[in-house]
């Protein structure tokens, strides 16, 4: 009895800004704030609105029956927060549904698990207490960003209290398997992993309306036979896409609301065929095999690697720098600063950075605020090191602060603390 | 005066150079300035000068002498590109056959928008062409070309009047280009620096260069070291706390952007408090933004883009060691501008600015510890610092442009050109 498990992605960067070299310890505001309210505000009208509406009308057409998941990252719900509440509400009326669930992800959409454990835990739980703020849910299953996925993060996260994880279904892994089952993975105890049935979660994600594919136009008959075929060999068909295929990577003319509004009715004209959330189909079904990603994988560009962000010295330059302020952040930096670093680690910065060439180049370049990879790179780095100054000012001014103290009156400094003087005040009254 | 460069249009030094020359010239004689681009409004005291670009194509004289088969020498095998200098988004206009025009269509068609891109070869002929048709109506004695880009008009024009030729040079394409580049601009500078009679290159390096690469005697010879106009000098406050060294100029080759990274490694292996920052843009920005990453000190080493003038001197004014450590440098103009400011000059021996600036730290360019170790010399040592911007001030009274402009007419007239 194969069920489909739907999980959408909904994530939009805080973009910087074309920030030069001249701005360096001047201004300390670095996103592009007119940029990202434009593009969220784009987005929210062509996909989120329009296909929340849709995803609704579903869940309250089929009865309960049509059941779906999402991961919203920390950074894009803070965007709806700040410029498009009602898309905030409309999540929120789908999670109230019952038929949706909410999953796990590091709070801005980084590459932490690969430069620092802390951050990256300090980030999921960042995350996981926005979610229950919003939707009143506890998330059980994970995803990381862009599917990053290996042995060690399911360890990782299995110890974190998760109980499932989504990931990439990478053929070289799988062999002659299918991705169509639940695994568990090498090293961990038994957190199930639901693998991402690329070809036809990317029927619909890229080729939907690729005139060149020899499928095209793919009709819901079309997909709903490829669907039902797996019948008697899977599980759980996992269709896990960027929520932005609707309205946004592929626009409303293409007939894609028109398709999502008959699949799910399709799918369930076979009897035996039904849909799941993650957590419930790893509660379902037992996994069947081990996958052993001992690299990291990733749903990115055709290598599903790490390439995409880490493949050229600026990317790599970029992040490491940045990973490089972790400890000064955490003992001198305030939340503010705190914020801002955290908002720097999205992976899109780096993602923008990528200069390899051919169709994913070009979905790079589709993707990017920038004129090049070249001016992502220096416009961050030039941002990187207004948030060093700022950084090493204060870690300066806390040992000017303390080495003062500690020589000035015990008594005084008591004095002032009870008539509310500030420290720092206390050594410029001194 | 025939020039490429000028005011409103300057790409690099030579704009600049043959401004201010121009101008203090001036003083002196009467000049009229041909350049293919300027502006109505923009006026120089004392100067006829002509924008091709603002010839009125009406009464322009049809049946001049358009014919290239009478140069005194050969100039076959014309490479069809060729982008002598760095321009960004420069495209082959491809449109050729000029020799069927009649002069007035050549007028009509002369679009020079973009000075070095794409068939800059072509512009060269067709300034050459309407320049020497503007010449049979103006009365001069002397022609006084600058660069190569305005060699081809200069012959014409001694071929038609009979007049001196002096040739001033710049730059050269073994400059440009490196020493084994023996193109077709080599060719031409070679034939027409050969052709001339007298010629001015800005400094003793770039005489050299001439005699070693072009095997010009240099009894043919009359340097000329550029001169500066000063500016008032500035300080701004840094917004950061580290120290900064300063590149400006086209990142390209002969202006040795890759030394000035291997500086920067050298100098932050030893401070990380320092901040390496190359204004201007040319083929090698993305190469610098790779090369520097790859280094790990993506956070000290910084590119602006093109700066106009205020920004520029806002730099200026903020930056503590000015580096230039060319591979090439006919003179170098930049290190003059960074004298006036008061910043202390590392500068390599490469270079024209190295004969008249004595105030000023050299190394070949080649020796990155030793520019390396001049930096930190100049940063960590305030007596040394203010020696040097002390010494190169001294210098700035006679690196002047009137100074230029005297020893120009000296030379024209101990040459008996009048």
């Amino acid at each position: 009895m194969p069920s489909i498990c739907f999980y959408f992605q909904v994530h939009q960067p805080f973009r910087i800004n074309n920030y030069s070299f001249f701005d360096i310890g001047t201004s300390h505001f670095y996103e592009d704030d007119k940029k990202n309210e434009e593009i969220l505000n784009k987005v929210a009208d062509k996909c989120y609105l329009k296909t929340n509406k849709k995803m609704l009308e579903l869940i309250q057409r089929h009865k309960g029956k049509f059941k779906i998941s999402y991961s919203l990252s920390g950074v894009v719900i803070e965007q709806f927060e700040k410029y498009r509440p009602d898309v905030l509400q409309s999540f929120i009326d789908l999670s109230n549904t019952g038929c949706v669930e909410f999953l796990a992800e590091t709070y801005s959409h980084s590459l932490s698990f690969i430069f620092s454990k802390d951050e990256f835990k300090r980030q999921v739980e960042k995350h996981a207490k926005v979610i229950k703020k919003y939707f009143n849910q506890e998330p059980k299953i994970f995803r990381n960003t862009e599917l990053i996925y290996n042995n060690e993060l399911a360890v990782f996260i299995e110890n974190m209290g998760y109980k499932g994880i989504v990931c990439e279904g990478v053929d070289r892994l799988l062999g002659e398997r299918s991705p169509n089952f639940l695994y568990n993975a090498v090293g961990a105890r038994d957190i199930k992993l639901l693998l991402k049935n690329y070809r036809l979660s990317d029927d619909i994600a890229f080729r939907f309306s690729d005139k060149g594919w020899k499928e095209f136009p793919l009709t819901t008959d079309k997909f709903k036979n490829w669907v039902h075929d797996i019948a008697g060999n899977g599980e759980t068909i996992n269709l896990f896409m960027d929520y932005e295929t609707f309205g946004e990577h592929q626009w409303e003319s293409t007939g894609i609301f028109n398709f999502l509004d008959h699949l799910p009715g399709s799918i369930l004209e076979h009897p035996d065929f039904s849909f799941k959330t993650p957590s419930e189909t790893i509660a379902s079904y037992p996994a069947r095999n081990i996958y052993d990603s001992h690299n990291f994988t990733s749903w990115a560009d055709t290598e599903r690697d790490l390439s995409a962000w880490l493949s050229n010295s600026m990317q790599q330059e970029a992040i490491k720098k940045i990973y490089s302020l972790e400890k000064d952040i955490l003992v001198y930096g305030d939340s503010a600063l705190l914020d801002v670093w955290e908002k720097l680690q999205t992976s899109d910065h780096y993602y923008y950075m990528c200069t390899k060439f051919w169709n994913d180049g070009d979905v790079h370049k589709y993707f990017s605020p920038f004129d090049s990879p070249y001016d992502a790179y220096l416009y961050f780095m030039n941002v990187f090191s207004d948030l060093e100054c700022t950084l090493k000012n204060k870690k300066l001014s806390s040992k000017k602060l303390s080495s003062e103290i500690s020589v000035g009156s015990y008594k005084r400094g008591r004095k002032m603390k009870r008539t509310g003087v500030s420290a720092v005040q206390a050594i410029a009254l001194s | 005066m025939l020039g490429w460069e000028f005011p409103p249009i300057i790409n690099g030094g030579l704009g600049v150079a043959c401004h201010d020359l121009s101008t203090a010239m001036s003083k002196l004689a009467k000049i009229t300035m041909v350049v293919p681009k300027s502006s109505p409004d923009f006026k120089v005291k004392n100067m006829n000068l002509i924008g091709i670009n603002n010839i009125n194509v009406e009464t322009f004289d049809n049946a001049f002498r358009n014919d290239m088969s009478d140069l005194p020498f050969d100039l076959q095998s014309i490479p069809f590109d060729l982008n002598p200098y760095y321009s960004e988004g420069a495209e082959a206009s491809g449109s050729r056959g000029l020799n069927m025009m009649s002069g007035k269509e050549k007028l009509a068609a002369f679009n020079i928008e973009n000075l070095y891109g794409g068939d800059v070869i072509n512009k060269v002929f067709q300034y050459a062409d309407i320049t020497s048709a503007v010449a049979s109506d103006i009365d001069f004695d002397i022609i006084h070309a600058h660069d190569w880009m305005t060699m081809l008009a200069g012959i014409k024009i001694k071929q038609q009047t009979g007049k001196p030729l002096v040739m001033h040079i710049h730059s050269l394409e073994v400059d440009r280009s490196g020493e084994n580049s023996k193109g077709w601009v080599y060719d031409l500078e070679k034939k027409g620096m050969e052709y001339a009679d007298l010629l001015m290159p800005v400094s003793n390096f770039t005489a050299d260069n001439i005699n070693r690469h072009y095997g010009i005697s240099k009894s043919k010879m009359s340097v000329i070291h550029n001169g500066s106009v000063p500016v008032k000098p500035f300080k701004s406050k840094r917004n950061f706390r580290e120290k900064t060294v300063l590149f400006v100029g086209r990142l390209t080759r002969q202006k040795g952007p890759e030394k000035f990274l291997d500086i920067a490694c050298k100098v932050l292996e030893k401070n990380p408090d320092v901040r390496f920052v190359m204004a201007g843009v040319g083929d090698y920005f993305k190469s610098m933004l790779e090369k520097s990453s790859y280094k790990s000190i993506g956070n000290r080493f910084h590119l602006t883009g093109f700066l106009n003038q205020e920004r520029l001197r806002h730099l200026f004014s903020v930056s503590d060691v000015y580096c230039m450590p060319s591979v090439s440098e006919p003179f170098g103009l930049s290190a003059v501008e960074a004298a006036h400011f008061g910043i202390p000059c590392v500068i390599s021996k490469q270079s024209g600015v190295a004969e008249v600036l004595g105030g000023a730290l050299k190394f070949d360019y080649w020796d990155t510890n030793k520019a390396a170790s001049n930096i930190l010399n100049l940063l960590n040592d305030s007596v040394l610092r203010k020696k040097v911007v002390n010494d190169a001030y001294k210098n700035l009274n006679k690196i002047t442009w009137d100074i230029s402009a005297h020893k120009i007419v000296n030379a024209y007239s101990s040459n008996q050109f009048y």
